[in-house]
This record gives structure tokens, sequence and C-alpha cells, in this order.
């Protein structure tokens, strides 16, 4: 059976919401709002806003660098958790996890 | 001292001064009106000397006295008011309005430019003074001259400016006008020279070193002055007397200016928005100024900057190389773009979850994460170092079960490391299983049941190892799958054989669920399930024909055909297996009737392409030749129950496995029409066997209920590793890396696990004379005794 494409979306964004230690994902768009989350508002708002900044200034790094080069992936490994951020131009895909878990 | 301290008293110069243009006359008159009271320390000396001169002209030429007037467009009198009245009580401040110029008042404008101007008054000469001053009247209190008069005696004293002062104004307007005449004709010629240098502190030194030559005058002059001053005592040459200075009222003026207001600029010239502006140097003359009113938005530096800079940024030639149009651009385009968004909301979400990209980044992010719950087993798989995360507390139950298998640890063992499994897959048997030729991450899984009963739609999933939880392509076929390659030249295709006899191709880069091609329309097809399936690469081609590669199938309606992929497919008949004739009661059966044996496995040479077994379901295998097909080279008859895998070994040239669902394996020399070595245990179906592609000794079976693995070395009697299955689930396939020491394991509940093969002694060459040394041994030890290998 084939999926509409927003449907194919949705299951692999289900798909891993739903995997073990998965805290929570959160879509943001190119100003740092987010547009779709598993988490409550204000931790989401939160991690949005902090998330967004950290990722404009790694990528301006990078480009800085080299500017035909782009930022495409981040990762933060905390001691509790794992912050994986994929970035683009237009949103961020953000998922915390607990690998311990 | 400057003289303007004495000259506190009002020089009641009654100028007016405006900066207007007077039309009438049509010369710029810049009528400055002088202040010196302001600031007795602005104005300079030549200020002085220069206004007090004519202050001095005008008294005593006693000048008709002609007041300044300002006169705006509409001949309205705009002559402005003093701000400042020298003597409250003689002079009638009207401060604000417009007074009649022939009304005598003491006025002393101020005009701050003016002020700016007497200060550099010494660098200007002659007739800008001039005319800077225009028409100056001067009317003064009796009082007021008099003191400025005795003040000035000493000053300097211009030339008699008053009476020249109209020769002068006439003059420079000749001169004005034949100069803009004759501009416009002649070529000018600029010549740039560095101006005098302007001293505007000069202290001289007040000591002097005592090795210069002046150092004895000064040193003289020095010890005079010391006597002198000693003398001075008493002395009749100086007389001490007392001076009155004049302590003036200080009166507070205040100044009007227009405010300065501050407006902070900053620019950001990060090397990729120079890069970004220059690759949308087209964008940038597109952009209209929008002002940023209301942004949320959380880009704070450019967006600020971008609001002040914008004015600026049109009014900037387009010279993209600058900075700060660049920026303007970049921020401008910025702007725009958050401008646009807040209509935008909705979309903006269906958009991102559509596009493409969006589900590029999804999968990965899958993966990423995956991999961080299933880095060890990854790490383990790969035959990496398994590194221990720091942060990870090992929980109670973990610890016990590692101890238990670390007790376990010399003997070989299988490491269950994970399971390919989803929902999808449930219930559903493993049919078969398979690598991808160039992707070594890319497993091939068919589903189907094997049993004529409980057909259901069959399913082919394709499971990366960097996600085993769901796998990465699915394909929904109408029956069961029974067979499944993936071909070596074209990695992407996948054949795929089914239950009714379809032979189906894929291509697994897109996510279709339409084969390429099936043999549905193939006149030839297949009446019987597709038990096998290969691609065979012929290197040696016969008469330029066959070369390259080729679908080989075997189905049960006791054909092995070969599928060729050109308009659609079509095959054609490698070999029928034919029944060989069958002996009842001791007569022969009717010779003419040919009966076909459903043929379930076969297996290639790997050397010698040419060369290959088939076994069917009678229990016999067949070697047989390509080229060749109407006989087969030789018959080996052994098994008595439906060959299930027949498979060379990948080392040693001449030895073959056989499984059979009479329970056992048989080892076999293509020399030997008798197995040479049998391996039974348990009287269970043996479902798939595999050569280990590792090491010559070592093989895998998969029985009702448990997975073997034997190794020849160790002991031909018993297999080496035996993992027992959960009951009732039955595994039904088996598969080797090729490249680590894992093996996978499908079974009947639709689970593919994955093991690795521990402490099994893989030693460092693959054994083979190990292998050939087992089948020589057996065969002596047979012929010593003199037994014959009976039928098993």
């Amino acid at each position: 059976s084939t999926l509409t494409p927003f449907a194919e979306v949705e299951d692999t964004l289900k798909r891993i919401q739903g995997i073990n230690g998965v805290i929570g994902t959160i879509v943001v768009n190119a100003e740092g709002i987010p547009i779709k989350t598993t988490l409550d508002n204000s931790t989401t708002v939160q991690y949005a806003g902090l998330l967004h900044q950290l990722t404009m200034k790694a990528r301006s790094t990078v480009r800085d660098i080299d500017p035909q080069n782009d930022l495409t992936f981040l990762r933060i490994r905390s001691k509790k958790h794992e912050i994986m951020v994929s970035t683009d131009k237009e949103y961020l895909l953000i998922v915390i996890q607990n690998p311990a878990e | 001292m400057s003289n303007t301290t004495v000259k506190q008293k009002r020089t009641a110069l009654k100028v007016k001064s405006s900066k207007t243009l007077n039309v009438s006359s049509g010369v710029f008159r810049v009528n400055q009106s002088i202040t010196k009271t302001i600031n007795p320390s602005i104005s300079g000396k030549s200020f002085s000397s220069a206004s007090d001169s004519k202050v001095l002209d005008k008294s005593l030429a006693q000048t008709p006295k002609h007041t300044v007037q300002v006169f705006d467009e509409h001949g309205q009198d705009v002559t402005p008011h003093p701000l400042y009245n020298p003597d409250p009580g003689v002079l009638q401040p009207k401060q604000g309005k417009i007074f009649p110029a022939h009304d005598t008042s003491w006025t002393t404008m101020t005009d701050f430019p003016s002020v700016a101007f007497q200060t550099t008054n010494a660098s200007f000469t002659g007739p800008f003074t001039k005319s800077f001053f225009g028409s100056v009247s001067a009317s003064r209190t009796s009082q007021t001259t008099e003191s400025v008069t005795d003040e000035t005696k000493e000053l300097l004293v211009k030339p008699d400016l008053s009476s020249s002062l109209s020769d002068v104004q006439a003059r420079r307007e000749e001169v004005k006008e034949q100069v803009r005449e004759d501009i416009m004709d002649r070529v000018v010629d600029s010549y740039l020279t560095e101006t005098e240098t302007i001293w505007l502190l000069d202290i001289p030194a007040v000591s002097v070193s005592e090795d210069s030559g002046d150092a004895e005058a000064v040193k003289e002059r020095n010890n005079a002055y010391t006597e002198l001053c000693k003398n001075r005592h008493g002395n009749d040459k100086y007389v001490e007397r007392s001076m009155q200075t004049f302590n003036d009222a200080p009166k507070t003026k205040e100044v009007q200016s227009d405010s300065i207001t501050m407006v902070d600029k900053a620019v950001m010239s990060t090397t990729w928005d120079m890069y970004d502006s220059f690759c949308n140097k087209a964008d940038v003359s597109e952009n209209t100024v929008v002002s940023a009113e209301g942004n949320k938005a959380t880009v704070p530096d450019s967006s600020s900057m971008s609001h002040l800079l914008n004015p600026s940024g049109l009014d900037q030639s387009m010279s993209v190389f600058s900075t700060t149009s660049t920026v303007s651009g970049s921020s401008a385009h910025l702007e725009k773009m958050t401008c646009v968004l807040p209509v935008e909301e909705e979309p903006d979400l269906e958009l991102i979850l559509q596009s493409d990209k969006f589900k590029k980044d999804l999968a990965v992010m899958e993966r990423v994460v995956l991999a961080n719950i299933f880095q060890p087993k990854l790490a383990a798989y790969r035959q990496l170092p398994v590194i221990e995360d720091p942060d990870y507390v090992q929980t109670q139950i973990e610890e016990e079960s590692w101890t238990e298998q670390s007790k376990n640890s010399l003997s070989p063992f299988l490491e269950h490391l994970w399971a390919f499994k989803c929902e999808l897959t449930k219930g559903r048997n493993v049919s078969s299983m398979t690598w991808n030729k160039k992707n070594p991450d890319l497993l091939a899984v068919g589903y189907g049941q094997l049993d004529f009963k409980d057909q259901k739609p069959g399913l082919v999933c394709c499971w990366s190892l960097k996600n085993p939880t769901w796998p990465d392509r699915i394909f929904h076929c109408e029956s069961g799958v029974t067979a499944l390659d993936f071909s070596a030249c074209n990695a992407n295709q996948l054949s795929v054989g089914l239950y009714d006899g379809t032979i189906a191709i894929y291509n697994v880069q897109t996510t279709e669920q339409t084969p390429i091609i099936d043999s549905s329309d193939c006149a030839n097809m297949h009446a019987c399930p597709v038990w096998q399936l290969r691609w065979v690469d012929h290197d040696t081609g016969l008469a330029g024909e066959d070369k390259g590669e080729m679908l080989i199938s075997v189905s049960g309606d006791g054909r092995i055909s070969k599928w060729i992929h050109y308009k659609g497919l079509e095959c054609v008949d490698l070999m029928k297996l034919k029944s060989p004739n069958m002996i009842v009661n001791n007569q022969r059966w009717n010779p003419k009737i040919l009966s076909l044996a459903p043929g379930l496995c076969f297996d290639f040479h790997p050397n010698d392409s040419k060369i290959y077994l088939a076994g069917t379901e009678e229990g016999h295998i067949h070697k047989c030749s390509y080229s060749y097909n109407e006989q087969f080279l030789e018959t080996y008859k052994a098994h008595t129950g439906p060959v299930y895998k027949v498979t060379w070994s990948p080392f040693c040239p001449d030895v073959f496995l056989s499984c059979s669902s009479d329970w056992t394996i048989y080892l076999w020399r293509q020399d030997l029409s008798k197995p040479v070595l049998g391996f039974t245990s348990g009287q269970k179906v043996v479902f798939d066997i595999m050569w280990s592609p590792h090491c010559a000794t070592v093989f895998g079976a998969v029985r009702e209920g448990k997975v073997e693995i034997w190794d020849l070395r160790v002991s031909s009697l018993d297999p080496t590793i035996v993992s027992a299955s959960s009951p009732g689930v039955n595994p039904t396939a088996l598969l080797f890396t090729p490249e680590t020491d894992c093996v996978l394991v499908g079974d009947s509940e639709g689970q593919v696990t994955v093991y690795k093969l521990k402490n099994l002694s893989a030693g460092d060459s693959t054994q083979v004379e190990a292998l050939e040394d087992v089948i020589r041994t057996t065969l002596s030890s047979q012929h010593t005794l003199g037994k014959t290998d009976r039928d098993a």
C-alpha cells in the first residue's frame, strides 16, 4: 500500500518518538518557532530557542571557515541526555534521547 | 591676553546676519554677526581686530548707518533678533519679533557659525572677510563707543573698510559674475599643494641643554635676571603700581542647536555572509525597503541592524563589494523573508513536513537515534572494540547475564546481538535471506509460507544494519516469497521468486511497489513454486552468447530455466529434471512416460560456472552441465527425502554438502557416488545449510527447533554449537555474513536474529587442508575397515 508523503513522514516521526529512550522530538522552523513537538510547551520553547541560537552559531562557524560548506548535523552529548539536531535552512529537527535506557 | 577680554564692552554692531540668499542682488551674502560676548575665549586676535577695526572705522568714518536686513523670499523682513542685550537699560530687546531696520538698537546677534568663521579669519584673506561682514552698521551709545574707542586705539587699524565696503561689494559682484562665465568655458587646472603648516600651539621650550651653543648666553641671561631681581628691591627703576581690573557681570548664554541623534549601527560581516550576498547579487536590486515592524524574529543582530541600514542601503551605490551594501542586501533579504512569514504560518508547517529533505533528515535521525541504542551490538558485529558508555550505569540484571556468559567464555557459543523484526513481519515465516552484493549492510529477507496450506501474500523487506527496527524497503507480493537473490552486476536489482511460480525483479532504489518486470506474462513461466533463484555470471561465453549475468531458477515443475531480460522476461530451459526410471516390482516403469521431479535447489560450481548441482524432491542430486541439457553428468543418490539444499564448498572445489528432510546432512566429494560423511543429530528435518565463508571446515545447519554450527576439525559427530530456539518457533533460514563472523537465522515468527560466533577457533588460514584431511582420514578409515557406506 502506497502512503502519501505526509503520512510517511508522520509514520517515521511516530517511530522515532516510539524508540526506547527518546524523550522528545521537536520540529522548529526557520525563526526558531517550534511547529511540532511532543514535549510540554515551556520545555519546547526553551529547547527551541536555545538550540536555534546554538545552531546559528555553529552554522556561522562552519561557514566562516568555508562558505561553501554548511552545517548538517549537530550532536550534544551531556551527562544525562544526548541532543541531536538535524539542521537545514528551513527547519531544525531536534531529538532528545537518553541512551542509557 | 586676548583683546576680547577687554572688549567685553559691547561693541554694538548692529549686524543682522543671515545666510539666506539675497535674491535681488544675486550675491550670496553671508552676513555674519559678531558676538564677542558669548565666549570671550573663542574669538581670536584676528577676529577682534577685524571687528574692532570695523567698529573703529565706523566710529571714525561716521558712515551713515545702514543696518543689515534680512529678507526672505516674500520680501518680509525676517531679520533675526539679537539674543544678547549688552545694556539692559539702554536697549530694548525684542526677541522674536521683526523690527524695522531703522530702529536703532544695540543688537549683537549671535550667529553661531559666524563665531566659527571668526576664529579662522586668520587664514582667510581680503575679499572674503569683507564680504563676509557685508554692510555693517554700527550705532552705538556714547558710552560704549568711547570705551571701545579707547580700547581699540592700540589695536591694529585696518584700512578704511567702510568706505571701501560698497566698492568691495560691487567689485565682488562683478568679479563673481565674471568668474562664473569664464568658468564655463575654461579648463581649469587644479593644483593641489600642501597648505602651510598651521601652528595651533607653539610652546617654546623654556629649558636649554647645557651642551648647546646657547647655553652660555642663557646662563648669562639667567644670572642677569637674578641680579635684577635682587636689585629690584628698593631700586628706583622699578615702581610698584596697582591696576584695577574690571569684573564684568557674567551672563549665561544659551545656545540652541539641533539635537545630535545617536544611532547605533552594527554590521555583521562574516565570510559566509559576504559569500551569500555575492551569490545572491541579483536579489539585491529587487529588494524593497521593508521596515521591520513588530518582528518577533529571534534573529537578533541582523534584524535590528538591517532596520537601520536599509534607508542608507538604497542610497549607496550598487557596488556589491562594499560590506555595508552587501550587508544591507542580505539583511534586507532576510527582512523580506521575516516579514512575509507571519502570513504563511500554516503552510509553513506543511511545506516543511512534506519536503523531501525533511524525509531524508528524519531517516538519518532515526538511524542516529538507533545507533545510540544499538552501538555496542553493531560494534560487536563489525568486530570493532566495544566501548562502554561512561555514563551508562549497568543494571543488576544485565550484570548477571553477562557473568553467565563469561563463565562459558571458553566454549564456543552464539552471542545474540539483535533481531530484525517489526510488526509487519510478525507471524510470517522467513523463507529466504540474501545479502546485497554491493552494500554489505543491506539484507533482503523474503517472507512466505513454505507449506501448501495457509498461503498468504508474501513480503520482501530490505533491512539495513543501521536500522534494525524498521526495514528500509517493503515490497508486498501477491503470493508467498520463496526465493531471493540480488544481482551482482546491477546491485539494485532484486529477483524474487514466488509461490505461484512468478519471478519478479524489483528495483530497490525506489520505494515503488511494482517490480521492474515479472514473468507473469511469459508463456513459459513456472507452474510451481520457484524454490531457488540465482544470478550467475558466466565469464566464459559460448560462441559469444551467454556472456554476462543471467538469472537461473529452479521450480517445482521440474525445470531449471534461464531467464533473459530482453523486452519481457523470457526463459529458456536449461534442464528438465527427469526422474530416473523407477523400478517397481522389478519391472521397469514405462519409459515413455517421463515425469519431472520437482527441483528444490541448485548450486553452481564456484570455479567452473558450467557445472551445477540440482537437488530434487525425490532425494537425488544431479550434476549437470550448462551446455548439455539432455542428460545429467552424474547422479548422487543417498537421501531418502527431498533435498532442501545443496551447496558447494567455497574452499574445496570438489566438496559439497546436501541436506534433506530425512534428518541428515551429507558431505560429498564429486567424484564419489557415495557421501563421505553424514551428519545427524536428532530426528529433525534440516531446512537449511550453509558453508562458512571464512573457514573451510565450518558450516551451519538449521533444524527444526535448533541452530547448529558444525566444525569438522573439532568433531564430525556432534555439532560444535547448538543453539536451541524458543519453543514453537522454528528457525527456517540461515545466512552467514561474508565479512564478519556472524550468522543470521530467520525463523517462522518473522524474526531474523543476528548471532555472533564466539570462541570458534577461526585460525589464520581457511583450513582447506584440514577439511581435506578430514575427508581423507574418513575415506581411508572406511577403506581399511572395508565397509561400504550404507544409504542413510
